[in-house]
């Protein structure tokens, strides 16, 4: 049997098989219907084909996984201030879709094109209110002309969570080019990473360069270069991206002879204060990178390795060689525990302490790819 | 790292189909029928398709895309035929081609440099510069180019190179306009070449050419038209050998594309084959590669036999040693005067002689060291070296890509093959002697090479042959980090020369594969 007809049978069973059973590593999951426990650490990992994997962190076991509709990729997953809900950004960038996490069920969806002469996509950019009533996506439309294509200005959309299925905006307005990640302060500020990082109100529209980036005026410092595709709801509330950047040896300013450094852009969500640490020579890529919670000076980044610095000393405390390369490192709610994520389709548990291996948390299906995967709990 | 064109195979022959029934398709009413359903404006002009000049591969690429992704309902022989008929009306002049025609040829171990940094961010980090040497457009039209690319691809402005500037504003306001002046639609070369006369293309051809991993060889070329309902399209038979005493024999299609652009495909000992060749009054250049493995090919140079001025292409081998009787063979046309070899190169015996090729045996004294052309009757070129002791050896290509493949999957392994070109030193300084033989190894290019162990999981070379056959695709559990059979080689390459060794190292980088592998890289 394939991957697919599994699915859609996992899907028909699941009405009738309500009793919940951890799925066994390499197995579907048939208990879509399981209810998630309050007050319970979950993990919800999107893979190929096209699937929300949610982990039982308790156990390190997949729960469950939910067929999602249509296309998979990004995978770009927001959960819900009340925990019920993740919001997905797939179908090949062009929608976002509700799933409710206790019944699998979808509950919410918008195609990110608002009618048939534009195609537009969003490039990691989902976000929720803090109050969970409305979801944030940037666009970027092409207007599809009879013969020829036109690049429009891309547009905040704001759904409202309610609006069922095949969802329109509530608002759109203007917005710089270049947005990806955004997370909204408790405040209801929307900030959104672009080129700087532009401090939105959702209400109207109205924007500000909250923490110049491209253009900061760092001394000593050429811009930085900042890539990322995971926008990790941490539980310390903070919104953050790893920056690259050349740090000039003198005045000359010369990047040939400039180092390079690794470095943390963190805004508090419940602050709205940012801040910028440098903590690593740039020796080698990571495409994330996570404070912990348990110390706010402790960041654990990973890609090809699965290091520990120091933000403060800006000095490496450990270091974990891998199986194999991991796009994502989230940590639990007390710090004890890395978890690694992205690319194939195994989570990779490691004690947050020592870098020694806990587990493998082995999903059903493929690739996790560039999907996001959020540590929440219940 | 120098990034090379890479690849595998060219998606469509560009020779292929019923000349007849292509012949008979009413192009006109065709692109009135189709084009003009998304094309027309207020007067019935096709002003988008009007307003571009590109070559056969680009109008393919283009007609296919409209075909893949906008519906355009075609048969192979219509498509063919209309592609034809674009370059034919709307192509580039032999000179507006010239400068990247290594892309039309498939040369994908071909390192660009472009004395813009801005063009080689803006356009090509993603494809080849090539792609956009290659086109002639209008204003308006490069501006539309700008606006398609982002809306295919949205991301491109969020990607390295992207993300550190305002893509878009940049791409609209200062690109465009540059390409506008620098790639005009307009362009008074494409008028004198659509007023020029054709070259005849039908008849006998004389053929040089040279194959890595194989040599050189040399062969006729008949060509004969395939009737007046199928203007431009030729018949072609390959008689030859290589210089390993291997025939060569083939027989194939080919049609000329803007009076110049010769698109063949033949069948050689089996093995089907494509040429690019451009043709040059009675010579044409190009190059000849293996359809599916469009990495092994041969640089080729052919001139006409029947009417043609004499011409010599090629000396083969193309050096002489002192003091060591060898055979050469002259490749050319109208080879039927008196054979003049440089002074000090003696001609001891005429072994074979036909107007397109002259084998001597010669042996050549101290007095002749150095370069030299040959010369039959009125024709001379060509090149010989005579040398007496190597100086050194070098890598070529110097930098090459193959790739992983097989193992299941798609694409199929990509092969890189390298030869050792000898120089020698002379009274007027270092001179080129020509491809020698060596032996071939390969070994970790730096010490990340070697922690990763790429030498036991990237492939083998072929010790006699300097061919390089990658390993399977594939994430592999028994690499660091389970990763693929990539690895970052250097080739060395061993031959003596005056009784001391020689060796050259040269750089490859098996990677993994291409899979998005258009016509133009």
């Amino acid at each position: 049997m394939n991957i697919k007809t599994t699915l859609a049978l996992s899907v028909l069973l699941a009405a009738a098989a309500p009793a919940a059973r951890a799925v066994q590593p390499g197995e579907l999951a048939d208990n879509t219907a399981a209810p998630l426990i309050a007050g319970r650490e979950y993990m919800v990992a999107p893979n190929h084909p096209n699937q929300l994997n949610v982990l039982d962190l308790a156990d390190n076991k997949v729960l469950k996984t939910c067929a999602l509709p249509d296309a998979f990729g990004p995978g770009s997953v927001q959960i819900s201030p009340d925990r019920r809900t993740a919001y997905i950004l797939n179908n090949h960038f062009g929608g976002i879709y509700g799933i409710e996490l206790d019944t699998c069920k979808v509950t919410f969806s918008a195609r990110m094109s608002l009618d048939a002469e534009e195609r537009a996509i969003a490039v990691f950019s989902v976000a929720l209110s803090p109050d969970g009533k409305e979801i944030y996506t940037v666009q970027n439309p092409s207007k599809l002309h009879v013969d020829r294509y036109e690049v429009q200005a891309p547009r905040l959309a704001v759904y409202k969570t309610d609006a069922g299925l095949d969802a329109r905006p509530a608002r759109t307005f203007p917005v710089p080019r270049q947005l990806s990640l955004m997370q909204a302060a408790d405040d209801g500020a929307l900030y959104a990473l672009g080129p700087d990082v532009y401090k939105i109100d959702p209400e109207n529209g109205k924007y500000e360069v909250a923490v110049p980036l491209l253009n900061w005026k760092r001394p000593g410092y050429g811009a930085p270069d900042v890539l990322s595709a995971w926008a990790m709801q941490l539980s310390t509330r903070e919104f953050s991206a790893l920056y690259t950047a050349p740090k000039f040896k003198d005045g000359q300013q010369d990047l040939a002879s400039a180092d390079f450094v690794w470095g943390v852009l963190s805004i508090d969500l419940k602050t709205g204060k940012h801040e910028i640490a440098d903590f690593a020579p740039l020796t080698e890529i990571y495409f994330t990178g996570t404070r912990s919670p348990a110390n706010r000076s402790h960041i654990f980044t990973v890609l090809n390795g699965l290091r520990k610095y120091d933000i403060k000393a800006q000095k490496l405390l450990a270091s974990a060689s891998l199986e194999h390369a991991y796009y994502q490192v989230n940590l639990n709610r007390d710090g004890s525990r890395v978890y690694l994520s992205g690319t194939l389709q195994d989570v990779a548990v490691y004690d947050a302490a020592t870098l020694e291996k806990i587990a493998n948390i082995r999903l059903p299906g493929g690739d996790m790819s560039l999907s996001t995967a959020q540590i929440f709990v219940r | 790292m120098a990034r090379t064109l890479g690849g595998a195979l060219a998606a469509f022959a560009l020779a292929s189909g019923s000349a007849q029934a292509q012949g008979r398709i009413n192009i006109p009413n065709l692109m009135a029928e189709r084009c003009s359903i998304c094309h027309t404006d207020d007067l019935g002009r096709l002003p988008r398709i009007q307003a571009q000049r590109k070559t056969p591969e680009g109008w393919l690429m283009t007609v296919v895309r409209m075909q893949r992704m906008h519906k355009l309902n075609l048969t192979d022989d219509e498509r063919r035929a209309l592609v034809k008929h674009l370059a034919d009306t709307q192509g580039l002049a032999p000179m507006e081609s010239a400068a990247a025609r290594y892309a039309l040829e498939r040369r994908l171990n071909t390192v660009e440099s472009f004395k813009s940094e801005q063009f080689t961010q803006m356009c090509a980090r993603c494809h080849s510069g090539a792609r956009v040497v290659l086109q002639r457009r209008t204003a308006t039209e490069w501006e539309r180019l700008v606006h398609f690319h982002l809306a295919q691809f949205p991301t491109l402005e969020y990607q390295a190179l992207g993300r550190d500037r305002g893509w878009l504003r940049l791409a609209l306001d200062e690109i465009a306009p540059a390409l506008a002046k620098d790639y005009a639609y307009g362009d008074d070369a494409w008028q004198k070449w659509k007023q020029s006369a054709r070259a005849p293309v039908a008849g006998q051809w004389s053929l040089s050419g040279h194959l890595p991993g194989k040599g050189d060889f040399n062969a006729t070329m008949s060509v004969t038209t395939k009737g007046k309902d199928a203007r431009d399209h030729y018949a072609l038979t390959l008689d030859g050998r290589y210089a390993d005493g291997e025939k060569l024999i083939g027989r194939g299609a080919a049609v000329i594309y803007t009076g110049y652009e010769w698109r063949g495909k033949v069948e050689i000992n089996g093995v089907e084959m494509r040429q690019v060749f451009a043709i040059d009054g009675d010579t044409l250049k190009g190059r000849m590669f293996v359809a599916d493995h469009d990495e092994i090919g041969a640089d080729v140079a052919a001139a006409r036999l029947d009417g043609g001025a004499g011409r010599i292409l090629a000396v083969q081998p193309s050096y002489l040693k002192i003091g060591e009787k060898a055979r050469l063979t002259i490749v050319g046309s109208g080879l039927d005067g008196e054979i003049a070899f440089p002074a000090g190169v003696k001609a001891l015996k005429i072994i074979e002689r036909a107007p397109g090729r002259v084998v001597v045996e010669a042996l050549a004294g101290r007095r002749a060291l150095g370069t030299h052309t040959v010369r039959v009757g009125s024709a001379e070129g060509g090149e010989l070296a005579v040398f007496d002791k190597l100086a050194r050896i070098e890598v070529t290509p110097p930098y090459a890509i193959a790739r992983v493949g097989g193992n299941g999957g798609d694409a199929p392994k990509v092969e890189a093959r390298f030869e050792a070109l000898a120089w020698a030193n002379g009274p007027q300084g270092e001179y080129k002697v020509g491809f020698v033989p060596a032996k071939w190894s390969v070994s970790p290019f730096n010490e990340d090479a070697k922690r990763d162990r790429d030498l036991a999981f990237a492939g083998v070379i072929e010790a006699g042959s300097g061919v390089f056959t990658p390993n399977n695709a594939g994430p592999n559990p028994l690499r660091h980090l389970m990763t693929n059979n990539a690895g970052n080689l250097a080739v060395i390459a061993e031959t003596t020369g005056g009784g001391k060794k020689l060796s050259a190292r040269g750089q490859l980088i098996v990677t993994v594969q291409r899979w998005v592998d258009p016509p133009i890289p």
